[in-house]
């Protein structure tokens, strides 16, 4: 398995993997001319044609014994830069009086464009077949080699946006207590609009002050920074890469954005580059704790390595690793061990 | 209303006198609902008393911070029954805080969607006109004229005196309460931010000051699709003990504005003081005395001497002589202070029947 730059010929598959996502995955609706869109973009990027604040990343999972594509995920350069981003911001007001013996703090959200320029990382889709060996941590964490590899191309912090919690009818309280007032749309479509990147809508018809959280329900106040069960192990990642949440939300199902300055997140701290060699014979652990990838910015691979490196610096690579990383004898690879 | 001038023959409107305390802290304690500007706290009363007491002796060019204060004393059982005040300017010392109705405009061309949201924004615009208020009456002359007696003598003092208030007069009814006497309104909104029930933050707005509570009112505005329906349906809804008095103020050209109060949601009123109908149809004739039993039968007014500090206003018959003299018996001229000759001001008692309708105009 291994992860490399998406190409237009991937667009069949892309879509396919869209179908397959579902409801609630923003940023992949399935929509080809839209998906078409977006790998241009994307090839764009790989090949540095596009200015660094208006470059995706978007990256494909790839089985290479039969060239299936496995999953996905995507890196955004710099959020807010084309269409506004809004978050909510979770934050404090006192309401305080020393005659009224009264000191009470308000839970508020603010509508908040604070995170424009900021990079994401987004995208991550893995085939439920494929969901085994890793290779969801190869997806996530190969986005954290690229960053470190080319880390001037990306600002100074990183954001993911958690999907919310949702009730087993797939409603988003949130959404029923807030949103549902000011859009004429049911929360799909809304999310379908977003994804789309149709997004001006939210900014035309969202409430511009700040919202009193007192005034929603039990419900909908318990989503805020809450995630989706089938997200936790994807936040989990990204907590222990040093992620936090800072008590932004997402303005339709109030699921948390997390998010770190990228020079303190874990693996891009942590990685560093070692030079390459290859042997026919290179004796492999059954479940590889590192994780390598390419310094090739449009030719970019990402994957597990049987072995760390040696006691003088050198990275050992069978055959097959070299052919699935693309590198020969005397290339650098950056290493994160995991 | 149904006047019924005999019958309020001994009533007269005077400014409050110190010795009027226990009348006031009776009428205070029975006011339904209770009133937030008029606490039944007696250190409250007699500051009120004394208040008015300046404000009255004091030269006045334009209005600042005095409040005026009147009795109702009914002079056959020797009782004062009634009192209601006058506010030169409603937020002269503080600011007058009021929540203001506005609709916002979310159009979204993209989606070719057009969608009307209404918010309630704190607002001062209220802090400027005078504010009719404090208004408390014995319960056994309600519905009768005494009740219109004693809210618009107010009308014929500044009717009077233009340059003690503002051009713009409010009145701020109280707000709808459930059976218990609860505020749906306040239960939605206020109760967040202050975890007390409305009677008590009422008691204590009038204690202390309501814009000192207003201080840690929710600053930014409040959408209204997220107040309960209840809250929703109390905004601009008065008490139900109060229909008669919002309708009374209506005909005499206020109209509703869309501020309402922050703490009950009750309307607040405005009319441009020269175009009330009291003070457009107020006129001076001189006094004529005439005994009772010769009186021409005719309509009931509102008859005022003009004696700042000595302020007398009654319902009798607006019986004119044929050059304009107002006939009136020699009780009521006494009771007035005035005598053959002197000048009084009179407006009709009836006033036109008014549909209710929300201002559509910018206030």
């Amino acid at each position: 398995m291994r992860i490399r730059p998406i190409e237009r010929r991937d667009i069949d598959e892309l879509q396919a993997l869209a179908w397959q996502t579902g409801v609630g995955f923003t940023s992949l609706p399935d929509n080809r001319d839209f998906l078409a869109a977006k790998i241009e973009h994307a090839v764009s990027a790989f090949e540095e044609r596009s200015a660094i604040d208006d470059r995706l990343y978007f990256f494909v999972l790839e089985d290479d014994i039969n060239g299936e594509l496995a999953g996905c995920c995507a890196i955004e350069a710099q959020v807010g830069r084309e269409v506004p981003f809004y978050n909510y911001r979770l934050g404090t007001l006192a309401h305080s009086s020393v005659q009224l013996d009264l000191h009470r703090t308000i839970d508020t959200l603010f509508l908040s464009s604070d995170h424009t320029g900021d990079a994401e990382v987004c995208s991550l889709y893995l085939r439920p077949e494929y969901r085994r060996d890793r290779n969801g941590a190869l997806l996530s964490k190969a986005r954290w080699l690229f960053i470190a590899e080319f880390r001037d191309r990306f600002p100074d912090k990183v954001l993911a946006e958690m999907r919310g919690r949702f009730d087993e009818n797939g409603t988003s309280a949130f959404w029923e207590c807030l949103g549902s007032h000011f859009f004429p749309m049911n929360f799909n479509e809304a999310d379908r609009l977003t994804g789309l990147g149709q997004k001006s809508f939210i900014g035309e018809l969202m409430p511009k002050f700040p919202i009193y959280t007192p005034f929603l329900s039990e419900e909908a106040r318990a989503c805020i920074g809450a995630v989706h069960e089938h997200t936790r192990p994807a936040l989990e990642m990204l907590k222990k890469e040093g992620l936090r949440w800072e008590g932004y939300i997402d303005i339709f199902d109030g699921g948390p954005t997390v998010e770190a300055y990228i020079d303190d997140v874990r693996a891009v701290r942590d990685s560093a580059s070692y030079p390459v060699e290859i042997v026919d014979e290179a004796a492999s652990v059954e479940r590889p704790t590192w994780l390598v990838a390419t310094s090739n910015i449009s030719e970019f691979r990402a994957a597990w390595i049987g072995r760390g490196p040696s006691a003088d610096g050198v990275l050992t690579l069978s055959v097959d690793e070299a052919r699935r990383l693309d590198v020969g004898a005397g290339d650098r690879l950056r290493l994160l061990e995991t | 209303m149904n006047p019924q001038p005999r019958d309020i023959a001994m009533l007269v409107v005077r400014p409050v006198q110190p010795r009027d305390l226990p009348a006031l802290e009776r009428l205070a304690g029975s006011a339904t609902p209770r009133l937030t500007n008029l606490p039944a706290h007696r250190d409250r009363l007699e500051e009120r008393i004394a208040r008015s007491t300046r404000a009255l002796a004091r030269e006045v060019d334009f209005p600042d911070d005095e409040a005026y204060t009147f009795v109702l004393e009914d002079l056959e059982l020797g009782e004062v029954v009634g009192t209601a005040s006058i506010r030169a300017q409603a937020g002269a010392m503080d600011a007058y805080y009021t929540y203001r109705q506005e609709t916002l405009i979310h159009a979204s061309q993209q989606l070719n969607v057009r969608r009307e949201v209404q918010t309630l924004s704190l607002s001062h615009e209220t802090s400027e006109t005078t504010l009719l208020c404090a208004l408390s009456l014995d319960a056994r002359y309600k519905g009768t004229s005494a009740e219109s007696l004693l809210r618009r003598a107010r009308l014929m003092f500044i009717a009077q005196y233009p340059e003690r208030f503002a051009s713009i007069l409010a009145v701020a009814f109280p707000g709808y309460l459930d059976a218990h006497g609860e505020s749906p309104f306040w239960n939605s909104v206020g109760r967040h931010f202050f975890a007390r029930g409305f009677q008590e933050i009422n008691l204590l707005a009038g204690v202390r000051s309501k814009s000192f509570i207003a201080e840690v009112m929710p600053q930014f505005p409040l959408y209204l699709p997220l107040l309960t329906p209840q809250a929703r349906a109390a905004i601009g809804r008065e008490h139900p003990d109060h229909e008669g008095a919002l309708e009374e103020m209506l005909g005499e050209g206020f109209v509703r504005s869309r501020h309402v109060d922050i703490f009950d949601g009750g309307p607040v009123v405005r009319g441009e003081r020269d175009r009330l109908q009291s003070v457009r149809q107020a006129s001076w004739h001189p006094v004529r005395l005439r005994p009772g039993n010769v009186l021409p039968d005719a309509e009931p007014a509102l008859i005022a001497n003009q004696q700042l500090g000595g302020f007398r206003c009654l319902v009798a018959r607006y019986a004119l002589s044929p050059t304009g003299q107002l006939m009136l018996t020699p009780e009521h001229a006494e009771l007035l202070g005035v005598e053959e000759g002197r000048a009084v001001l009179a407006a009709p008692l009836a006033l036109p029947t008014v549909l209710d309708e929300f201002d559509e105009g910018e206030t």
